[in-house]
């Protein structure tokens, strides 16, 4: 990987690389601030216009435009009381009143420090651990990699906020709609129904944009409609003095590393982290009294643990082609859009696209201070702008970019399909990221599926008796998959 | 209306139903039967099997819980949906920019926008900016009208 780095850097230090980095962090920071879009909507929406570029730039555009988004998320949290992205949630308990006292500058620039440091840790996280993962994962033949794919779509599970049973249908749903089209091994059509535009299969970005994007149009057309609202006195960031840090760092180094760790774990999800950091903020601070009204802590143990998965999400993705949540699925689709597997041996075959990935993130974390800084101020009035106008926005550059891909109208049909569909399951309570998961997922999983079964004379069975590591991640599998039934029976034994 | 039948029960039902007419389509004689792991549809088949079971399973706890249905602004959704599918059929025959622009104007409308100045500007400048920043700049072409070239 090492050898790798000096021609990743001239990858990054082009026109293009830098423009990619400056323009995507800073776009990342705008969206990820407008209330309702969130990280993967924007990710979503973005994703199509990388399909002019080569392969670096289209994946570290998308990393900026995550990486800015969690980070922009805390902006209209400490502004107007209203996360940006769910990851933000919890910088509104004491970002909001610091505004109300006439801080919001000095939140700012807690939240903005506290993210600096949270995706630069992450990184590093995520340059060290994931060569190590993949390493491990090179000798995976295909009954291995069947089971390792089976351990990744069991972060279903854990992706599937409400019911497990809708996330699991939602996933089975997705990984169908992968087998529609040729079979990979005798070519013949499948579920095409004499329609030869589907004998190509359903176009991956068109659902992706459908389910996320177009859905979450009609979700919030469905419900009152927000005006946009007024703003508390901003002037720009503030950032805090060093001597305002004395008693924080320990704070802000374990909030780091909840988020780091977290982030490793496929489905649990930068929400998650920012809560479980905040709360052990509020428990070991020397400031708790403090909590809810206005605590720097609060803000940097949110803000460091949620920009502190970025990097963490990121390490099963490369390292064994396992999404964790829906924007590392997305990245997922990316990658297969630019005609690169993703899997175990995506480090292998790519050592300058990873190592320029690597040292791409670490740069755009170094860049959210000064463009968060630039930015922010600028972006505050965006927020005032009337929902309508966002949702039309959103609508309007879905399809320019379903379009602008492969100029199918046949895809446009696609996308507002998914959109129809992703809006009537998700107001039923079906979790979307479950059906883009199956939908990436699937093809892999059916192909070492059918090599594995080829591979012992149609032996199931055999999966499991001479292949260690494969018997280990389907164990894993089953405990994954009943943990949720233990729970509940331990849960209704205890009520 | 029995109250066992709810917005939820009957997304359960018809994805069950679903579920039920393509594993019923996986055995269409058109598909080569090659038998096991070589056989096209064996793999959808177990995939449609789980989807059956787990849409059966989706479908009894929503008929045991009865959750009552949440109001919508139902009329606001069609009319989006509506709009969307006529906008996608017409992209290519009229034009991006000319379908982009009525497109707007229906969208705001339905969303209850009635600053009518605001709304025209946005609905001209937006798709506007999309066609210069496409056609023009990175000439990459989004469809243009019968009328002219430059939208």
């Amino acid at each position: 990987m090492l050898d790798s780095i000096p021609a990743a850097l001239d990858l990054i230090f082009t026109f293009e690389g830098i423009m990619v980095l400056v323009f995507g962090t800073v776009l990342g920071i705008i969206l990820g601030a407008l209330p309702g879009i969130g990280s993967t909507v924007a990710v979503a929406i973005i994703l199509p216009f990388t399909l002019t570029m080569s392969q670096a730039p289209a994946i570290l555009l998308l990393l900026a435009v995550y990486a800015g988004s969690v980070y922009g998320g805390s902006i209209s949290a400490i502004l107007i009381n209203t996360p940006g992205t769910p990851q933000s949630a919890a910088t509104c308990l004491d970002g909001f009143p610091m505004s109300k006292r006439g801080e919001a500058g000095l939140a700012l620039g807690w939240s903005t420090i506290a993210s600096v440091v949270g995706g630069i840790a992450s990184s590093i996280l995520l340059i060290f651990a994931a060569p190590q993962l993949a390493a491990f994962a090179l000798n995976f033949g295909p009954i291995e990699t069947f089971a390792l794919i089976l351990l990744g779509m069991t972060c279903i599970v854990s992706v599937s906020e409400g019911s497990v049973i809708k996330g699991l249908l939602a996933g089975a749903i997705g990984v169908f709609l992968s087998t529609v089209g040729g079979d990979p091994i005798t070519g013949e059509a499948r579920f095409t129904f004499g329609d030869y535009r589907l004998i190509a299969g359903f176009n991956l970005l068109a659902v992706v944009i459908g389910v996320f994007a177009l859905s979450e149009v009609l979700l919030r057309a469905s419900q009152k409609l927000e005006a946009g609202g007024g703003l508390f006195k901003f002037d720009g960031i503030v950032i805090p003095k060093l001597s305002a840090w004395s008693g924080r760092f320990k704070g802000l180094l374990k909030s780091t590393a909840i988020g780091c760790g977290i982030g490793v774990l496929p489905g649990t999800g930068a929400a998650t982290a920012a809560f479980i950091s905040y709360a052990e903020a509020r428990r070991s601070s020397p400031n708790k009294d403090n909590f809810g009204q206005g605590e720097p802590d609060g803000i940097i143990a949110s803000e460091s643990a949620n920009n502190a998965v970025t990097g963490g999400a990121l390490v099963p993705t490369l390292a064994l082609g396992i999404p964790g949540d829906a924007i590392t699925a997305v990245m997922l689709a990316t990658l297969t859009l630019h005609g690169i597997t993703p899997g175990v041996r995506l480090m292998e075959e790519n050592p300058v696209l990873i190592a320029a990935i690597f040292a791409g993130f670490f740069i755009i974390n170094i860049l959210l201070l000064p463009l968060g800084m630039l930015v922010s101020k600028g972006a505050a009035p965006l927020l005032r702008l009337s929902e309508a106008f966002m949702l039309t926005a959103i609508c309007v550059l879905c399809v320019v970019g379903v379009y602008f891909v492969r100029g199918n109208p046949f895809d446009l049909l696609v996308m507002v399909f998914a959109g129809v569909f992703g809006f009537l399951l998700r107001r039923q309570g079906y979790p979307m990221p479950p059906l883009v998961i199956g939908m990436v997922l699937g093809p892999t999983l059916e192909i070492s599926l059918r090599q594995g079964l080829i591979l012992t004379d149609g032996d199931f069975l055999a999966f499991f008796t001479g292949h260690p590591i494969a018997l280990t991640l389907m164990i894993v599998v089953i405990f994954v998959l009943s943990w949720p039934i233990f729970r509940s029976i331990r849960k209704s034994k205890v009520s | 209306m029995p109250s066992f039948i709810s917005e939820r029960s009957l997304t359960g039902l018809a994805l069950l139903l679903i579920g039920g007419a393509l594993y019923a389509s996986s055995f269409d004689a058109s598909y080569a039967d090659l038998g096991g792991a070589f056989d096209p549809t064996f793999f959808p088949r177990i995939i449609l099997m789980i989807w059956l079971l787990l849409a059966l399973a989706t479908l009894i706890v929503e008929v045991m819980r009865k959750t009552p249905s949440k109001p919508f602004q139902a009329l606001r959704v069609l009319g989006i949906t509506i709009a969307s599918f006529l906008y996608v059929l017409f992209l290519t025959d009229l034009g991006f920019f000319l379908t982009s622009v009525i497109f707007c104007l229906v969208i705001l409308s339905l969303l209850s926008m009635r600053r009518y100045l605001v709304m025209v500007l946005f609905s001209v400048l937006v798709p506007g900016s999309l066609v210069v920043l496409f056609n023009h700049i990175l000439t990459l072409p989004l469809p243009t009208s019968p009328f002219t070239y430059l939208f």
